[in-house]
């Protein structure tokens, strides 16, 4: 059944695309990959100390992608539009394995995405996640921006295998046309010592990518009973309205919800993701605290609130609903009665 | 009981100390003007203006009124243990309490540099490695992220930066025993219990250093 279901969403959403293919679209690349199940036996990657970066202007895009990463909101207002930071999902600075670790994803793209039916490089996913997760406006293919993100992601990763195989010596440097690509590609150079134990899929489905799916809960996933989990466990730290802890004027704990938040069409306004997330991240540094009933609820709860506009809206929520939200999401669902996307805040707000 | 007597006894040994030592150009009587009746019982070892007495009371001033507040019946609760404050804190009820901590809240603190997460890539000093980075091989994140820049914190996460040393290791140690709790989900004590001896010294003495 369930299956089923799920294929006629497939395919609805594929006919959605193929009318709009002409269209300039903005395309969806917020879609999660499949997730690595979590195995006890895991052995996550390590990548070298920050302090190994090298001197030089490869180190130096590599530096700069890690301060980027960690405080975003030097982008505030040219490519961000909300209070976040790519480290508020990113856990220890993009270097957490099942908290969608940078060096993970690194090595899954170029991939093909059915969501807009394309291989998406590692800048175009980048760059999603500046049109929707920070409620931006992404920078430019090849930007400084793009090229230091690339850098550090594939500097983690890089380092990660090369002391996971023993291979010596410093990270090999790439142009910045080949960063912006990742790694899932058949001219990427990879050493021989590496190479010769993982291929291109291994490297793909490191263990520790994306967030592990919690399990099922036994009972649908309900907001009510998430608000009273969010009160327990949540409120202290992101605030009771959602709107996180500012602290010298900067979101120390993020906002959840609101103008501040990530918009409609980012991933993590997706019920599986945003419990797959909590379920295994949070509260922070504790993991797996909460049940996975908990997780489905407090995220339903979540991510039934108002926030910034879908960037895909054209001006009616049902046409959105239709062509974008056929998942796991409140967008167009009525909730107290209010069509959520109905009173959604701009895309792309200035401070 | 007896706890009580001693505490009583030494509070107001330090209070005619406070008084001549640290306020030297305010008399008590222009003390009592400016702080407002409930907060009198706090003066002695927090300072007049909330700025501690190292060995006595913490600093004050520069926390929020909300945690102050939460504080006084956490201590209250026994949440807090401590044989000082304990009955101090249940000498103060009702509206006092929040009379008291608006008036500690709203004292002026000297301005410390903002640093941000990302400022430095590579930071030498393990203290301040572990404010801005934490230590993700052991799920200790960084105290920037409750904290803030320079941990001057807000609201329910107390100010770090240019408090006492010694309340900061004092602290760090309740937390680890247990004598200090009833924070959300244990959070702090969940930290606090990953910290190392050496490590809680180097916290305390970086936070402290932070003016």
């Amino acid at each position: 059944m369930n299956f089923q279901v799920k294929n006629i969403l497939g395919a609805m959403v594929l006919i959605g695309l193929n009318t709009n293919a002409l269209a300039d679209e903005l395309p969806d690349r917020q879609q999660a990959l499949p997730s690595v199940q979590k195995q006890a036996e895991h052995l996550y990657l390590q990548s070298a100390a920050l302090a190994d970066i090298p001197a030089g202007e490869f180190g130096d895009k590599v530096r700069l992608g890690y301060q980027l990463f960690v405080n975003t909101q030097q982008l505030r207002d040219k490519h961000v539009g909300n209070e976040l930071n790519c480290v508020n999902c990113h856990l220890n600075a993009g270097n957490k394995a099942n908290a969608s670790p940078l060096w993970g994803a690194y090595f899954a793209y170029p991939a093909y995405r059915k969501k807009n039916d394309k291989v998406n490089s590692f800048e175009e996913r980048l760059q999603g996640c500046f049109t929707y997760s920070m409620n931006g406006k992404a920078p430019e293919s090849g930007s400084k921006e793009l090229v230091a993100l690339s850098a550090y992601s594939y500097w983690l990763g890089m380092s990660g295998l090369m002391l996971q195989h023993n291979v010596a010596g410093p990270v090999p440097e790439l142009s910045d046309s080949e960063l912006v690509k990742g790694a899932k590609r058949d001219d990427f150079i990879l050493p021989e010592a590496i190479s010769s134990k993982m291929d291109q899929n291994a490297l793909a489905q490191l263990p520790g990518r994306g967030y592990p799916a919690v399990p099922k809960a036994e009972q649908a996933y309900s907001p009510e009973r998430g608000a009273k989990v969010y009160q327990a466990h949540c409120q202290s730290c992101h605030g009771d309205d959602g709107q996180g802890q500012m602290i010298a004027g900067i979101a120390a704990l993020p906002p959840l919800w609101g103008p501040q938040s990530y918009n409609w069409g980012a991933g993590m306004h997706r019920v599986g993701t945003a419990a797959d997330f909590i379920y295994e991240n949070m509260p922070l540094g504790k993991s797996v605290q909460l049940t996975p009933q908990q997780a489905w609820d407090v995220s339903s709860y979540i991510n039934s609130q108002e926030r910034p506009q879908d960037p895909r809206f054209k001006g009616q929520v049902t046409d959105t609903q239709k062509q974008y939200h056929q998942h796991d999401g409140y967008y167009g669902k009525t909730i107290s009665g209010q069509v959520l996307g109905s009173d959604s805040s701009a895309n792309f707000p200035k401070k | 009981m007896n706890k009580t007597i001693i505490a009583a006894t030494f509070v107001s040994s330090v209070l005619s100390i406070q008084v001549s030592a640290s306020v030297p150009d305010v008399s008590p009587k222009e003390l009592q003007q400016t702080v407002p009746a409930a907060a009198q019982i706090c003066v002695s070892c927090h300072g007049a203006q909330g700025q501690g007495l190292e060995g006595a009371g913490p600093k004050l001033a520069g926390l929020s009124s909300a945690y102050m507040a939460a504080q006084v019946k956490l201590f209250q609760s026994g949440n807090r243990q401590n044989p000082l404050m304990q009955p101090m804190a249940m000498m103060l009820q009702g509206d006092n309490i929040k009379i008291a901590a608006d008036y500690f809240a709203s004292q002026p603190v000297v301005e410390v540099g903002l640093h941000y997460r990302g400022d430095k890539v590579v930071i030498e000093n393990p203290a301040e490695k572990l404010a801005y980075q934490g230590d993700w091989s052991r799920d200790l994140p960084a105290c920037f992220s409750c904290h803030g820049p320079s941990a001057v914190g807000a609201e329910l996460f107390p100010r770090l930066a240019g408090q006492q040393a010694s309340y900061l290791k004092i602290q760090l140690e309740a937390w680890q025993k247990g004598t200090r709790k009833g924070d959300a989900d244990n959070m702090m004590a969940n930290v606090a219990n990953k910290l190392t001896a050496v490590e809680i010294d180097q916290l305390a003495q970086y936070f402290a250093s932070l003016k």
